[in-house]
């Protein structure tokens, strides 16, 4: 490879909004339902059905153009997006093309090259389509509308991310925002946050954009870095061979990792969009921006600075949990009943990371409530169980979200504060281990490591470890 | 000015609205198209510049729903137009992409 | 006089007053549709008559405890197909929903049914409403009451023919772009298109859903008002509903125009109407002048345009509304295909008609890349201008009459095979569907081979009273006059 190229990235990202009902019906957004459970005329497509518009899809829709600092079509208005499949029930999708909710906005990064600003080109309403199983048994397939209709919102950025690390930090910026909002849970594998990507390749230097293609079906960060990996090498390869680009919509396949298009002679890609005659426009006073501004909650800059501020715990702990609105929420919660934010905070950083990455787990996956996380540290705190026996209870309470205390109770996991019985236990093991109590006393400290281990062991764990060692200095040099 | 309509026009507006007509009908079709859409070009005789285009005829507009579910699991109503349905889900050809 | 020849409101009070049953109307329109029906054909699905005399069974107790005291309890009532229904079969005409039985009833039929109306059955029409004769529906023509050589005109063709027939007391019908009031003219029956956004179109199946609107069909002004109010409601379900201040259409039934100011449009008179129906409009508007109203001509303009904004509109949004019938959910699906689309383009071309296609067609074709701005918005600005000159009109015209139609009902079979003249025959019609406004039409006498002639009267938007005033006073200068046909059951005079 002769020349130097420069990737050119946007991105459309589709985030499902946390509303209880759809986006035109009252039936539940609810995940998990069996196929069609959660349907009604509307979300079905139904002769003669009508839509009506969930009020807080356009609160949250703005929520988010607000925080990512987006101009306001104060007069908005919902156009049909004309296409056949399945999965799209009236064979339209309800969009916004004329007059979308929110443009021109952007939003801030930082990477290992610098702060840099992402512009976002706007932000429209629209609705999710059903889902299509593919029958393992039979040349069929299977519609499930249960997702149909479920609201979304598509931002869409400028062509300003040159690399996989930017557009990587560009949407952990969006999720971090939108999840702040409450406006979604952002997951990235349960489809509630999705990105398309539009790349294109130019030689460094060059004014003029390359022609773009744009890759659908990318459920994780990993994902989009291969993606956009493997897209550029394609598209250098193409221009090196003197091909061009074909401006087309491909799919990327992460098992495969490598992308083939979905272009048919039956895919025409003209929506030919017009307004839905079906509803009416929507206005957005003034007033009503003042009043999702003022209802804005904490975003994550001014948290980590009140972290920072309020609680004593190291900055890149407060940077990690910050950077989760549920490991946040967590902290907050826990921290508010036990008084303990180092404690609390240490358990956040060490433990559960660590079962979170061991479980392939996002942080938003976690299910226990910041009651039981309280308890424990109080619980090892006390002396009650000692650290590894903390360790061990905290498993079952990321797992199960289990009462520590009834657990330890149920398991006899109690730390042994029974001195005799301990002295007891000490002095047979001693007694079982000449060659150690002979190196200890010949100089060899480290021997005493051997004999709290067989003595820790003897306890089932149970016991302080502190408590061992003092007693075993005893009997040793006593 | 009279329009001619292409058979590739003819056959692309049966793929934007998925109906295939046989030849004789899409003779038939093309004529009438061309012969609707001179009619229609007389639209072009009236200024309309500086008109805003009207779709609702009256100014209603923010007309929303509260965010309360209300509809329960009404699947068997849904499902028992479809054509073909299995394990709960209507039935389609397999689709790829 | 028989059941069957009284109109809604006689009826309706003729049973409150115990002189007759909600079961008795019912046998006697069943009776009418045994004579009759074979020769009209009417509707496309009848209800059998032990769940419709058990609802009207159902429906007379409620009467008589007290429970149902409106002015239509135990009257029957027709709907056209293209409202849902719940259980019942809601074709459109079409062969693509031959099977389709909604799982909900559309809210204007819902009032109806709270009203304690009796549902005989749906009534046949131009397939998805497209049309001015009936005659594309997929369940074989509708003959018109007074000449069954002739259309009864359409798209609502079925109910306005079941209303002439004695078929039905009333019947609900639709209007698009004329498909109330244009068949109501042919039959000789009295029909209503209210302003946009009054009765909720909630269930009815859309064909262009910027200009569809629910209206009643009925013997007289009288019901048609009664009907309009049972019908009409702030719906929620759509976001298009209007929330009107009055909904008492029954008070603007006043013999009383003295003062009225009505305009005839100039350009409604000219070249293309029928020197027959020309006569009979300017005669009623001697009667509404004799009666005190101030008629005067004047230039309405726009009025040529108004027919291809309207298909333009029309088409564009049918395309869309109709892409839902694909053979996945509901109706008719290919028997033999390969492959997904496929199986959408063979389920659509074998289940929807001739002029169905050819309107999607042209409505995919307006819509598609390149030819938005040039053929859509260029079609809304027209609107928007055909809005403005009635918006002059009515700032000097309580009300505005002109004929419903060029013409008398014409031949069957005679009408198709030029799509382009049958579209010219909604001229009168069209322009009142793109403003949004009411529109009435009146039966004002006949022409020379007996064939109705029908009188429109359109008013401002919300401006329901004023036309039904105007049509009530017309009205008491003439008597009802029925076809033949609907006094040929026997067996039920009372």
């Amino acid at each position: 490879m002769s020349k130097q190229y420069e990737t050119v990235i946007g991105l459309e990202v589709h985030v499902e909004l946390a509303t209880k009902t759809k986006i035109f019906c009252a039936c539940s957004t609810a995940f998990g339902g069996a196929p069609n459970t959660h349907t009604c005329p509307v979300c079905t497509g139904m002769p003669g059905s009508l839509p009506v518009l969930n009020r807080q899809v356009v609160e949250y829709a703005l929520a988010v153009g607000l925080a990512t600092n987006c101009q306001i079509n104060q007069y908005c208005k919902f156009d049909r997006k004309n296409y056949f499949y399945p999965d799209n029930p009236q064979n339209y999708q309800i969009s916004q093309l004329y007059l979308p909710i929110c443009h021109d906005g952007g939003v801030e990064i930082e990477t290992a090259s610098g702060k840099k600003t992402i512009g976002i080109h706007e932000i429209h309403m629209e609705e999710d389509a059903g889902k299509l199983i593919h029958d393992e048994w039979e040349d069929c397939s299977l519609v499930d509308y249960n997702r149909s209709g479920v609201p979304l919102i598509e931002i869409v950025s400028e062509p300003d991310m040159r690399s996989a690390e930017e557009v990587i930090a560009y949407l952990e910026k969006l999720r971090q925002t939108i999840q702040y909002l409450g406006a979604s849970d952002c997951k990235l594998q349960e489809g509630s946050m999705r990105a398309d990507v539009n790349l294109s390749v130019r030689e460094v230097g060059s004014e003029k954009f390359g022609t773009r293609t744009e890759m659908k079906n990318i459920n994780s960060f990993k994902a989009i870095a291969h993606a956009i990996e493997g897209e550029r090498a394609r598209q250098i390869e193409l221009l090196e061979a003197g091909r061009k680009v074909i401006q087309e919509t491909r799919r990327w396949d992460d098992n495969k990792e490598s992308s083939f298009a979905m272009r048919s002679k039956e895919d025409a890609q003209d929506y030919r969009y017009f307004p839905d005659p079906d509803l009416t426009p929507v206005i957005i006073s003034d007033e009503w921006i003042a009043e999702v501004k003022a209802r804005q909650p904490e975003l994550r800059s001014e948290k980590l600075a009140r972290y920072k501020k309020e609680f004593d715990i190291p900055d890149y702990d407060a940077d990690i949990i910050t950077g989760s609105k549920k490991l946040a929420d967590l902290f907050e919660a826990a921290t508010a009943i036990c008084k303990k934010p180092k404690k609390v905070s240490n358990w956040l950083m060490v433990e559960t990371l660590r079962l979170l990455k061991e479980n392939s787990m996002e942080p938003e996956d976690i299910t226990f409530a910041p009651e039981n996380l309280a308890k424990l540290v109080d619980l090892a705190d006390a002396g009650t169980v000692n650290s590894s026996v903390a360790k061990e209870v905290f498993e079952h309470v990321f797992k199960e979200n289990v009462d520590p205390e009834a657990y330890i109770e149920e398991h006899g996991l109690k730390t042994v504060n029974d001195e005799g019985a301990l002295r007891e236990v000490i002095e047979k093991i001693v007694a079982e281990n000449p060659q150690s109590v002979e190196d200890y006393r010949g100089g060899k400290k480290k021997a005493i490591g051997f004999l709290v281990g067989q003595t820790m062991k003897a306890m089932k764990g149970k016991a302080d470890p502190g408590s061992v060692n003092k007693i075993l200095k005893e009997i040793l040099e006593g | 000015m009279a329009n001619v309509i292409s058979d590739e026009t003819m056959e692309y507006v049966g793929i934007l609205a998925k109906l295939e007509l046989s030849k004789e009908e899409q003779e038939a079709a093309k004529k009438d198209m061309e012969r609707m859409l001179d009619y229609i070009d007389k639209l072009n005789e009236l200024d309309t510049t500086g008109v805003e285009p009207m779709s609702h005829v009256f100014p209603v507009h923010n007309v929303f729903r509260e965010d309360v579910v209300a509809n329960g699991d009404d699947r068997d109503n849904m499902l028992k137009n479809a054509p073909a349905c299995k394990d709960g889900a209507y039935k389609v050809p397999r689709t790829v992409e | 006089m028989r059941i069957t020849e009284w109109t809604a409101v006689e009826l309706g009070k003729k049973i409150k007053a115990g002189e007759v049953t909600a079961v008795d109307a019912a046998k006697a329109v069943l009776a009418q549709i045994r004579a009759v029906e074979k020769d009209v054909h009417a509707y496309v699905t009848l209800l059998d008559e032990e769940t419709i005399l058990k609802k009207a069974a159902e429906v007379q107790e409620k009467i008589e405890k007290g429970e149902l005291k409106g002015p239509l309890a135990g009257v029957p009532v027709a709907i056209k197909d293209n409202m849902c229904t719940e259980g019942i079969r809601t074709t459109c005409s079409s062969k693509i929903l031959f099977n389709f039985e909604p799982a909900y009833t559309a809210e204007a039929v819902l009032n109806l049914e709270k009203a304690g109306a009796v549902i005989i059955g749906k009534t046949n029409m131009d397939e998805f409403a497209m049309g001015s004769t009936t005659e594309t529906s997929a369940y074989g023509v509708t003959r018109n009451p007074w000449n069954l050589e002739h259309v009864p005109g359409g798209s609502s063709g079925g109910s306005c023919a079941a209303v002439a027939a004695g078929e039905c007391s009333f019947a609900l019908g639709s209007d698009t772009g004329g498909s109330i009031r244009q068949p109501s003219s042919f039959c000789g029956v009295t029909g209503l298109k209210p302003t946009y956004g009054t009765v909720s179109r909630y269930g009815l199946i859309a064909y262009g859903s910027s200009l569809d609107q629910i209206g009643p069909v009925a013997k007289d002004v009288t019901d048609c008002a009664a009907i309009l109010e049972a019908i009409a409601s702030y719906d929620k379900k759509d976001s298009t509903s209007v929330k009107r201040e009055d909904y008492d259409f029954t008070s603007a039934l006043v013999d009383d125009v003295k003062g009225m100011k009505i305009g005839i449009p100039g350009d409604y008179l000219g070249e293309g109407l029928d020197p027959e129906v020309k006569d009979a409009i300017l005669a009623a508007a001697k009667a509404l002048e004799a009666k005190g109203a101030i008629v005067e001509e004047f230039d309405l303009s726009l009025v040529e345009y108004a027919i291809p904004a309207y298909y333009v509109i029309a088409c564009a949004e049918a395309s869309s509304n109709l892409a839902r019938f694909d053979g996945v959910k509901y109706g008719y699906r290919a028997k033999d295909y390969e492959g997904l689309h496929n199986m959408y383009k063979k389920s659509r071309s074998e289940g929807f008609g001739e002029e169905v296609k050819r309107r999607i067609m042209l409505g995919s074709f307006v819509l598609s890349s390149g030819y938005y701005d040039a053929y859509y918005l260029k079609a809304l600005r027209t609107k928007a201008l055909i809005k403005q000159a009635f918006d002059k009109a009515f700032a000097k015209y309580d009300v505005i009459l002109g004929p419903a139609a060029p013409n008398t009902a014409p031949k069957l079979g005679s009408s198709l095979s030029d799509p382009l003249k049958m579209y010219l025959g909604d001229i009168y019609t069209i322009s009142v569907n793109l403003a949004g406004l009411p529109g009435m039409t009146v039966p004002c006498g006949k022409d020379s081979r007996g064939l109705p002639i029908g009188l429109q009267l359109i008013g401002d938007c919300f401006q329901e009273k004023k036309i039904i005033r105007a049509a009530y006073a017309f009205e008491q200068t003439r008597s009802y006059e029925a076809p033949e046909i609907a006094k040929a059951a026997e067996g039920e005079a009372k």
